[in-house]
């Protein structure tokens, strides 16, 4: 018998690491939830002084103190959704790297717990251990610095992205304006990080990562006017709003430009997030790691965790701008005063919605995190001109189109509104046919191919 | 360079159709099934059942059918088998093979040592699983100088010579070592002698001679200081 | 020869001279190029080899003539059955032996799907270097059988040292033949498969179309010989042209580059030209299946080849390219000269040339479709 130098695992263990890691896949995604649910509708200010007068007893009005209360309040919020950014972009690192495999005809990581649900965990414990290398001749307090310009790039997103009803840290009344404004700051992180790197590679990387995110966030913008035009209101909740639950209540479907503008605001999206097709900045096999070739240890872990978190706000944007965001299918605004009940702190019902509406939520930006993982692996990576030629040539002129045309369809609506609601019943067929079609052609692949049958098994 | 209108919308819809084509192939992808074999640990069978039977492994030999033609030998092209052969002291008719060692480290698994071979002694078995912490280690010795094995006289005209089950005698060889033993350590090398000094000539030219006995005693010292090796230590 | 370059460039101009390589994802072995770049678009990529060199032609000059067979695998692993075969038939020149036809057969079989497992590298790894990783890893994945169907026939999934001096050492195992008709039906419809997925995509064809443009008189000077010659529109292979071997039974097209996504003889005409060449040989292996006649798989041949003082030749249409040898005989066990004349080495070549004018992205994309593997080039 050759010898190995592991030892095969005690029986036993089987069972623990699947209770482990049903544990961890289950239970994470629950926690989460209901620190979502629990935490940030209460900091607003009457459900937090209906809790602490109804609930607790004490009146806040009568405290010295009572802003400090409720600025630990926005303060706890605020972490809340920090650690909801960090966990997801920890959770989608796993799986992505599990769809990867199951794409490319291999398994995933399945060795770190059942199904390797706990690799994420394991990679950044990992990074946290290795050695904190500045380069010698990197321009230390900046090079230091970058990753954190990054980060807050990505957390204040968070901010005011809805997840639900009453889920949202600060329902600003210019929320999409501050959102698109805030992932800027990425932007002065990555050329800070490729220039105090002092490394050639670095610096191609940040430069054509700063001509890309600066290029696409005019095309970002002129989307993102179509469903403000139609919602009227910059504020995130409201443009949830003026949606409804039903598919053909939702923007997407309700103007055609809007459908345009999903498009067009979906590629400005891939671009600003550096995935593929437009990791020119990163490029794995022209400049290795590009701008973040001299990172290691945690601040290599930062600049992953903010590519998988922006996995997230592309897909919430999206949700909350086009798909209806949290409107749960057949509940309107006043299904939800009456859940709420007449006291200022809300009846248990409410809070049993809440949950509802976030899973809805998270059920269409889910959805969108599948696609864009699926499209990174299978498109190209696209050149730098190319690029540019895509963004200025084709996508604003046709953000231009959708927005002009969405003022003249805003008009037509208001004189006539069955026009909207046939166009949105006939673009919901449209879709629902082109989706059939799709997944029947999927479906073909697989006979195409001889001697290939459909076949799940091989986790 | 400027696109004409149809240009620009054929690059649309290229783009849709190739798109559209692309993703639904990966998508398919996920419905059937990957074809990764996890190794060691979740196989059906041994690796060594799965390979082929021609598969070059590392090589074996039967010392009791090995005629001692050194066939071998000189086909390798990459001297890795050495093979020393002796007149028995107990019997001067009969010779006796002392040495046969296969370097597995610097052998290239090309078979052509396995050709020429007449009684198919030495084989290609379907083992690969050796890993040694020290490379030396890899030297396998199919002959024992202190109880050497006589060659084998072949019976003319015979069908088939019996040989060990293939694969059987290269595991215990591999088994008699652990995989981490600390590897073979050499004695340091035996110092150069310096160089014997001139003649001494007589009395008018003693002076210039008398520097040249303490130069070389000097620089004698200096030349097995500097290039002896230190003796090997497992490596951690 | 980098402080030459060095010289040369223009400080004042912010110009960057890049170490593209050795220790590089893209540069298909260890290759490294010097770039003046400035900025994205390139001055000028002066290759630089020689970190694989490993004297094999030294070797040849000190094993025996049997013996040099596996190193000649070495020379280019990636397509090891045409290094094999073009020593073979140069030996077999020089001692005027004739190969029995099944082992030319054989050999034209083992040669054709190595053809194919190279080609398919080759295709998968320039997906990879344009960004797309997964159809590397479908590329990889038809390989995979072919390495097993060729280890099922000699012993090895790489290195082969099947053929011999005078014919090829083993014959086909039980059921081989089946194995290798189920896995070409399954492989003609993958080829179909990658063409949808890859081939055809608007980015992909974006990214090689117009870009590195070789044009026919260029190829001819720089020697370039296989894909590279042929995706420059000019209508030449060995196995048609000069055949040898079993080549003259089989009836097989040549793909020539037409420009199918921009000009002719640019990357992705050289992609393509492989890709179809991978269908040709297909249609090969099957013929040769179906005609392959009986007999000997080896001729008579000492063990100790010795022969008369002399020169003999040989060329071979390799899956890099047109790969010659030439062994110079002083009458002893060991040759005098053996030379290997490869296709990369001249593929090398060019870069440097077209190279300006270039991004680096597309500097990426040229070396990728030139198909330059680090063994060939520095032997």
């Amino acid at each position: 018998m050759p010898q190995f130098s592991f030892a095969f695992p005690k029986p036993g263990t089987k069972k623990l690491l699947l209770g482990a890691s049903l544990a961890g896949a289950i239970g994470i995604p629950v926690l989460l939830a209901s620190l979502l649910v629990f935490v940030i509708p209460m900091i607003h200010k009457p459900v937090f002084d209906a809790l602490i007068r109804e609930k607790l007893g004490h009146d806040p009005a009568s405290w010295a103190g009572a802003q400090w209360v409720y600025a630990i309040g926005l303060f706890l919020a605020g972490i809340v959704m920090f650690t909801f950014a960090a966990i997801s972009g920890g959770i989608f690192s796993w799986y992505e790297r599990r769809v990867a495999g199951r794409i490319q005809s291999r398994i995933g990581p399945n060795r770190v717990g059942v199904g390797g649900f706990f690799q994420w965990i394991a990679d950044a414990v990992k990074l946290l251990f290795k050695e904190d290398l500045v380069p010698a001749e990197a321009d230390s307090v900046l090079f230091r610095a970058a990753p954190y310009f990054v980060v807050a790039g990505m957390t204040l997103v968070f901010v005011a992205l809805p997840a639900g009803q009453a889920i949202v840290v600060a329902d600003l009344n210019v929320g999409i304006f501050y959102i698109l404004a805030v992932t800027s700051l990425a932007v002065v992180g990555i050329i800070l990080s490729g220039w105090s790197s002092n490394s050639k590679w670095a610096l191609f990387g940040a430069m054509r990562a700063a001509a890309q995110i600066i290029s696409y966030e005019v095309p970002a913008g002129l989307a993102i006017l179509v469903p403000v035009l139609m919602a009227g209101t910059l504020s995130t909740q409201g443009l949830i709003q003026a949606q409804g639950g039903w598919p053909w209540e939702w923007f997407f479907f309700r103007n055609p430009a809007a459908a345009v503008a999903f498009v067009i605001l979906f590629i400005s999206q891939l671009a600003e997030g550096n995935r593929t097709p437009f990791d020119l900045a990163e490029a794995e096999s022209e400049l290795v790691a590009g701008y973040l070739s001299e990172y290691s240890g945690f601040r290599f872990a930062l600049y992953f965790l903010v590519e998988w978190a922006n996995l997230w706000i592309i897909g919430a944007v999206t949700t909350t701008l086009f798909l209806g965001g949290w409107q749960i299918p057949g509940v309107t605004a006043q299904d939800w005063a009456a859940v709420r009940g007449t006291g200022a702190f809300p009846a248990w019902g409410w809070w049993a919605l809440q949950f509802v509406s976030l899973g809805v939520f998270s059920l269409k930006t889910l959805l969108q995190v599948n696609v864009i993982i699926w499209i990174r692996w299978t498109l190209p990576r696209i050149r730098v001109d190319q690029m540019m030629q895509l963004c200025w040539k084709y996508l604003v002129p046709a953000g231009f189109l959708c927005m002009l045309f969405t003022l003249l369809w805003q008009m037509v609506v208001a004189w006539a509104p069955l026009v909207e609601r046939v166009t949105a019943v006939v673009v919901f067929a449209a879709f629902l046919y082109v989706t059939w079609r799709f997944l029947k052609q999927t479906r073909d692949n697989v006979s195409l191919i001889a001697h290939e049958r459909v076949d799940l098994s091989n986790w | 360079m400027p696109l004409t209108a149809s240009a620009y919308v054929g690059n649309i819809r290229d783009t849709v159709t190739s798109f559209w084509h692309g993703m639904s192939v990966t998508l398919s992808q996920v419905l059937r099934r990957p074809i990764t074999i996890q190794y060691p640990d979740r196989m059906d069978l041994p690796v060594q059942d799965v390979l082929p039977a021609r598969y070059r492994g590392f090589l074996e030999v039967d010392a009791s059918i090995c005629t001692g033609c050194q066939a071998c030998e000189r086909a390798c092209p990459i001297s890795c088998i050495q093979i020393e052969l002796e007149k028995d002291p107990a019997n001067p008719k009969q010779r006796v093979v002392t040495q046969f060692d296969i370097d597995e480290a610097k052998c290239m698994f090309c078979g052509l040592c396995v050709e020429p071979c007449p009684t198919g002694s030495i084989q290609h078995t379907r083992e690969f699983e050796a890993t040694q912490r020290s490379i030396r280690n890899l030297v396998f010795r199919w002959a024992d100088p202190l109880a050497p094995f006589p060659v084998y006289k072949v019976a003319k005209g015979a069908p088939y010579f019996p040989r060990a089950p293939l694969g059987s005698l290269v595991l215990e060889v591999i088994a008699r070592r652990r995989w981490d033993a600390p590897g073979m350590t050499y004695l340091p090398p035996v110092p150069l002698q310096p160089p014997p000094p001139p003649p001494v000539k007589p009395a008018p030219a003693a002076k210039p001679a008398a520097p040249k006995p303490a130069e070389g005693a000097a620089t004698a010292p200096a030349m097995p200081a500097a290039p002896a090796p230190k003796p090997d230590e497992p490596t951690s | 020869m980098s402080k030459l370059v060095l010289r040369r460039l223009d400080r004042n101009n912010e110009e960057m001279l890049v170490n593209f390589g050795p220790q590089h994802p893209s540069t298909h072995g260890v290759l490294n190029f010097l770039v003046e770049t400035d900025g994205e678009v390139m001055k000028r990529a002066i290759p630089d080899i020689g970190y694989l060199h490993r004297s094999l032609e030294k070797i040849g000059e000190m094993v025996g003539y049997p013996g040099y067979m596996p190193y000649t695998d070495r020379i280019d692993y990636l397509a090891a059955m045409f290094a094999n075969e073009g020593y073979a038939m140069a030996v077999e020149k020089l001692i005027k032996v004739q190969v029995p036809p099944r082992a030319l057969y054989l050999r034209a079989i083992s040669c054709e799907l190595n053809r194919i497992a190279s080609h398919l590298v080759s295709i998968g790894t320039m997906a990879t270097d344009i960004g797309a990783v997964t159809p590397l890893v479908y590329a990889l994945r038809e390989r995979e059988i072919i390495n097993d169907l060729l280890e099922a026939l000699c012993g090895a999934r790489l290195t082969y040292n099947y053929h011999r001096i005078g014919g090829v050492a083993y014959d086909m195992p039980e059921g081989w033949r089946d194995r290798v008709i189920k896995y070409l039906d399954r492989f003609d419809s993958s080829v179909q498969e990658w063409d949808r997925l890859i081939t055809w995509n608007e980015i992909y064809k974006k990214r090689l179309g117009g870009v590195a443009v070789i044009s026919r008189e260029q190829a001819i000077d720089y020697g370039l010989s296989g894909p590279n010659l042929r995706g420059s529109g000019i209508d030449w292979d060995l196995r048609r042209d000069m055949p040898y071997g079993a080549y003259p039974d089989f009836k097989f097209e040549v793909p020539v580059g037409r420009g199918w996504a921009g000009a002719v003889g640019d990357c992705f005409d050289r992609y393509y030209v492989r890709v179809l060449e991978m269908e040709q040989s297909s249609r090969i292996v099957r013929q040769a299946l179906e005609k392959m006649p009986e007999g000997e798989v080896q001729a008579k041949v000492s063990r100790k080849i010795k022969p008369e003082a002399g020169e003999a030749q040989s060329r071979i249409e390799s899956a890099r390219g047109e790969m010659a040898y030439y062994l110079v005989s002083d009458g002893t066990e060991r040759a005098y000269r053996v030379r290997a004349r490869t296709g990369s080495f001249l593929a090398m070549g060019i870069i440097e040339d077209i190279s300006p004018g270039l991004m680096v992205a597309d500097l990426v994309a040229l070396i990728a479709s030139l198909d330059v593997v680090a063994p060939e080039t520095d032997r």
